[in-house]
């Protein structure tokens, strides 16, 4: 059985309500569990708070890994293990190697970053999350706190919260 | 602070500027060779240098207008400035066409109509690269440029003061004029290009060139913008530009940087390729006498800026960004150096043996390491501040003219608000 945990979310219409509300929330101290939007909403990241993602530097190392696998590797082939005289030019004729470092480069770096950020997400192949709600990756735009454990008390003020922002549907999800 | 005050201070350090570069090309013009070569080639750099800065800005307005981009509004007018900078680089250009005419230099092969005629390759070439393509060239294309940067800019100026127009008309007519720029910008640069830099190794062509150069002279125009969008801030002026704009502009420092490696990387690994004696001389040449500059041209204008820019935060900070600004515009000043010197130096020596009597095609073309043209020496670098200082004076005398901010542009409130991250 995985962990469960009851979730509270108010569906806004609009982004800037959403951001409005985002920043009431931090300024009111209260901790939101997540926010989700059909797109990337300008000043939403500064809003929640949010650290740089470190995507791109793991994005880098990866990159750095394809130039020098492919590098060396056409090195060790040409010099070592089948040299072969392609018009003329020397074993090690750097030039030539450059276009297919640097697609390898490319290569290692975009299926690197896909692979961690699909990681880090929990997603995978043939794995179902669960979503709060559809219309989340279509029009609305969501706030959702964590209420697992919370008084009663507790969860009618996330609510008055959520409706008071301009929430257009608040509703309670176990998830 | 809208208006741009040209104070006499300024108007004394750039008129300095020049003094200095025009003591500079008087002497080179003394400690010459015969045919003035240094002198020469060292005037027609840095002209082709800045007056490509000045179009290519005009190609950045006119390319961001079409693709409607709001964030660069609000530095809009620095580019206008820049563009209009075409106007004494025509007279700059000129000079070189009356010397083509009066024989005063021996720069371009093609001009040496002995050489043409026993020369099969320059006959052949000889419908294109004559004078009178030249002066054509130098003549009506600069001079259709040069029609777009005024209509552009007096649309722009005639905005701020009569509003939006209905309609938005002056930013519609801006976007016309835009529009039909942009394809006469794309064929007729790459003839000025071929014309100006690319016919100095009249025997070597490639059809890269043109591109290659145009993406130096964009990156060279984007270092400078930079440079200016600072200096205007430590001044107090563009209070409303932020780091955000700033990040826009290092982003396009980075990418073109690797576009113009991608261009050049290109050209050359074709020619090493296929490995074609009338191609490769190009190379050559220049790997053989001129390998520092060779090398340092790479390193300055890819390695540098990309390992500097690759990440974000380096392109919101002053520092860097005036440090990587500076060294990619003096990089791609060398690597206008490097397509200019090589082919000029051989067309002289070959003149010279020509005049001694020898017979041209026995000349060695064993060039030993000179200073001015193996490398840059302090003559060259005075030049090139004098040229500096005699487009910036120019630029600021544009700025003054009008309002820094496009007051009713339709977009200024786009690039007020302006967020990158």
């Amino acid at each position: 059985m995985k962990h469960q945990k009851e979730v509270i979310y108010g569906l806004y219409d609009d982004e800037e309500i959403l951001l409005r509300a985002v920043k009431k929330a931090q300024a009111d101290h209260i901790e939101i569990m997540d926010v989700f939007t059909p797109f990337p909403v300008h000043g939403l990241d500064k809003a929640m708070g949010l650290e740089e993602s470190r995507l791109h530097i793991a994005g880098f190392a990866y990159g750095l890994t394809g130039t020098l696998t492919a590098f060396l590797f056409m090195t060790w082939v040409f010099t070592r293990d089948w040299p072969i005289i392609f018009g003329g030019k020397p074993y090690w004729s750097v030039p030539s190697f450059i276009p297919i470092t640097f697609e390898v480069t490319v290569l290692f770096a975009a299926i690197g970053m896909v692979v961690s950020f699909f990681t880090v997400c929990g997603m995978a192949p043939g794995r179902v999350n669960p979503t709060l709600d559809d219309r989340i990756t279509d029009d609305k735009f969501c706030i959702a706190f964590n209420a697992a454990g919370a008084e009663e008390e507790e969860r009618d003020r996330l609510r008055s919260f959520l409706s008071g922002t301009g929430a257009s549907e608040v509703n309670m999800k176990t998830i | 602070m809208d208006q741009f005050v040209f104070d006499a201070k300024k108007r004394w350090v750039l008129g300095g500027g020049m003094i200095l570069g025009l003591l500079c090309l008087i002497i080179t013009f003394f400690v010459d060779d015969q045919f003035h070569t240094r002198f020469w080639t060292n005037y027609l750099h840095n002209s082709v240098f800045f007056t490509g800065i000045a179009f290519i800005s005009l190609f950045i307005i006119a390319a961001f207008t079409t693709a409607l981009a709001g964030w660069s509004t609000l530095i809009k007018r620095i580019w206008e400035a820049y563009s209009l900078f075409m106007i004494p680089g025509l007279i700059l250009m000129l000079v070189i066409v009356a010397g083509v005419w009066g024989h005063w230099h021996h720069l371009y092969h093609w001009a040496d109509t002995a050489a043409v005629k026993e020369d099969q390759v320059l006959f052949g070439k000889s419908g294109f690269l004559n004078k009178y393509w030249y002066t054509f060239g130098t003549l009506i294309i600069v001079g259709a440029w040069i029609y777009f940067a005024m209509q552009i800019r007096k649309t722009s100026v005639a905005e701020d003061s009569n509003g939006p127009g209905e309609d938005f008309s002056y930013h519609r007519r801006i976007r016309t004029l835009s529009v039909i720029f942009l394809p006469i910008a794309g064929f007729s640069s790459a003839a000025m290009i071929w014309q100006w830099v690319m016919s100095l190794d009249a025997h070597w062509y490639s059809t890269l060139f043109a591109w290659y150069s145009a993406a130096s002279w964009f990156l060279a125009a984007m270092a400078l913008t930079i440079l200016t969008v600072i200096y205007l801030k430590s001044q107090g002026y563009l209070p409303k530009v932020t780091a955000d704009h700033l990040h826009d502009l290092g982003k396009y420092l980075f990418g073109i940087s690797v576009f113009w490696t991608y261009l050049w990387f290109s050209q050359y690994m074709l020619i090493w390729y296929a490995n074609v004696g009338e191609e490769t001389i190009y190379f050559r040449e220049r790997l053989d006498n001129y390998k520092p500059l060779f090398f340092l041209n790479l390193i300055i204008n890819f390695v540098l800026p990309f390992f500097v820019l690759l990440r974000n935060d380096t392109k919101r900070k002053i520092g860097t960004m005036v440090f990587v600004s500076v060294a990619v515009f003096l990089g791609h000043w060398l690597d206008f150096f490097l397509m200019i010197k090589p082919g000029a130096r051989i067309t002289a020596m070959e003149a010279a043996a020509h005049h001694a009597g020898e017979a041209a095609h026995h000349v060695e073309h064993a060039t030993p390491f000179a200073i001015g043209f193996s490398f840059p020496g302090i003559l060259e670098l005075g030049t090139m501040i004098g040229f500096l200082c005699l487009f910036l004076y120019i630029v600021f005398t544009r700025l003054t003219q009008a309002s820094l901010t496009p007051k009713n542009d339709p977009y200024l409130e786009e690039s007020l608000h302006h967020e990158v991250v």
